[in-house]
């Protein structure tokens, strides 16, 4: 153990440590809120990530830590740690609030999060390393390991800049309020006006489709027709307009629509990180792996 | 075209298989590829078959997404014929494909027309088959794993095809999982919500990343590698339809369509 080179055991001991690390931060100032990561706060602790990542690749060649993080066999451990927690997390009922507490709310618990970012680092200097030795056949493997890192990061600190509000809208009654999930009344800045709700049923009378026509006004004056349907959201100034519900007692004849306004300002980036892994994903179907070297 | 004709094109299909099997143990080329696409054909007959008298792709219920696995079995099987020439794995994907039918064949699930809201989308079809194909692959991945642990012993091209098994896999495995983000963004705003399923879809995900990263960092040790190959499988399996018996995800799950 911590003889060089290091290897799998020595990645094990580094995740027990994060694991305790993250009880004792768990004990101390309890779950993580991540409501407390909205703009601008995800973006210092983003530049921070980065920062600290930047600094881990330029001291590589120094610090033999650093550079032992870039190979598979750091990642095995840490990997190991991540998939245990996450099959926890698949085992036990998650809730809210309340219930068991640590494990039952995996999203909220120290270790976990600690774990899945050191998941990242690991796989950002790798990606950092493999673009620095650039070659052509280096781009699966940038694409694989920079894009689950894109993805992750951005769907994670972005999360609290998530905006989700729900509008209950009447026909011709232009609505401009409304509710999010604790019930707070807000003004997206935009206005719906329902001008027919439509809902076509199959003949065991569940829904087929249910569809609305609206107008949007914006608040800098901007009008937009179109119809909203479950799947097809309408997009107006950075909001998505989905059709959420309607009165299901009178179903086909519903005087209400039921809307779900969602904001994400990091949405592109978790799309290039997606992207970017599907990309990845295609290299690793069509090349396949590289011939295996016994030891 | 509907589940009550099902036999005769399973039938007519698993013979065909059987017979390029037993071509690929005679090393008779030319007939393994006739009869093994000939089946395959057949077997995609019905599928298009029940897609047009459905109205809708057969992809909702379990039954319908069993359909879907015994024709990619095959499928997988007669690539990796094509590539690496091992005489057993058609004998193996028709009796896999053979277990699965068989399973639709004495409890076909239900036979309904309607399709909800949220799955008439074009990530759906996409989205389910692919998820089905990498399932195929991951099979015969373990199969190669349990028979690798048994032997005690393994050569190096065995150890080879199961690391492209896996890698095929799980790049097909990535394809279905993101498909399903992106579709879940267009249909409920959100592209993961740690749903049950989406948990165990991403346990699945890390279980075949251990693989790929533990046979990069020790080579040697392929029995480690084969038995994480076997828990990987339970993690899949659990996501497939395990969920629907684990407590964790009672009423949880917005994947519960094939319940009904």
């Amino acid at each position: 153990m911590w003889v060089k080179p290091w290897n799998m055991k020595e990645g094990f001991l580094v995740g027990g440590g994060l694991l305790f690390t993250g009880i004792l931060l768990q004990v101390a100032i309890g779950p993580i809120r991540w409501e407390l990561f909205a703009w601008p706060v995800n973006l210092i602790v983003l530049v921070l990530l980065l920062a600290a990542i930047g600094i881990m690749f330029l001291l590589r060649r120094k610090v033999y830590a650093f550079e032992w993080l870039m190979h598979a066999g750091a990642a095995v451990p840490c990997l190991v740690y991540a998939a245990t927690l996450t099959i926890l997390m698949g085992l036990l009922p998650q809730v809210r609030t309340g219930g068991m507490p640590w494990l039952s709310q995996m999203l909220r618990f120290w270790p976990f999060v600690l774990i899945w970012t050191w998941m990242m680092v690991i796989s950002a200097l790798a990606a950092l390393n493999h673009i620095f030795r650039w070659k052509v056949k280096e781009i699966p493997f940038i694409l694989n390991h920079m894009g689950v890192v894109v993805a992750i990061v951005a769907a994670t600190l972005g999360n609290a800049d998530i905006r989700s509000l729900q509008m209950t809208v009447f026909t011709d009654e232009p609505e401009w309020r409304a509710v999010d999930d604790a019930g707070t009344i807000h003004e997206p800045g935009l206005a719906i006006e329902l001008h027919r709700f439509t809902m076509e049923e199959y003949a065991d009378g569940t829904p087929k489709r249910f569809a609305s026509d609206i107008s949007v006004y914006t608040i800098d004056g901007k009008t937009v027709q179109g119809t909203v349907e479950v799947n097809k959201p309408l997009k107006v100034n950075g909001w998505k307009i989905y059709q959420y519900g309607y009165d299901v007692r009178m179903g086909p004849k519903s005087t209400y629509s039921v809307f779900q306004l969602v904001r994400d300002p990091w949405i592109f980036w978790v799309y290039l990180g997606i992207f970017m892994m599907i990309a990845g994903a295609l290299c690793l179907m069509l090349f396949m792996a590289p011939k295996p070297v016994r030891v | 075209m509907s589940w009550d004709s099902f036999i005769w094109f399973a039938l007519g299909a698993v013979l065909l298989w059987a017979a390029g099997a037993f071509f690929a143990w005679k090393e008779k080329k030319v007939w393994v590829y006739v009869c093994t696409l000939a089946g395959i054909a057949v077997f995609f007959a019905f599928i298009l078959g029940m897609w047009i008298s459905l109205e809708r792709p057969p992809l909702r219920t379990m039954g319908e997404t069993r359909l879907w696995y015994s024709f990619f079995l095959p499928v997988a099987g007669i690539i990796v014929y094509s590539r690496w020439r091992y005489k057993w794995i058609l004998s193996f994907s028709t009796l896999l494909s053979f277990v699965f039918i068989c399973v639709n064949l004495f409890k076909p699930g239900i036979h309904s027309k309607s399709l909800m809201p949220a799955l008439q989308s074009p990530w759906f079809a996409p989205h389910v088959i692919v998820y089905m194909f990498s399932y195929a692959l991951l099979g015969a991945a373990t199969i190669m794993a349990v028979y690798l642990l048994i032997r005690k012993r393994a050569s190096d091209s065995e150890i080879n095809l199961t690391d492209n098994l896996v890698y095929v896999g799980l790049a097909f495995l990535t394809f279905g999982m993101l498909f399903g983000a992106l579709w879940a963004k267009e249909a409920w705003g959100t592209y993961w919500a740690w749903d049950p399923k989406e948990t165990w879809a991403a346990a699945t995900w890390l279980c075949y990343l251990v693989y790929i990263h533990l046979r990069k960092a020790k080579p040697g040790e392929w029995q480690t590698a084969c038995v994480i190959l076997l828990v990987s499988f339970v993690c899949l399996q659990i996501c497939w339809w395990g969920i629907n018996y684990l407590p964790s995800a009672q009423g949880l799950s917005i994947h519960t369509y094939n319940l009904k």
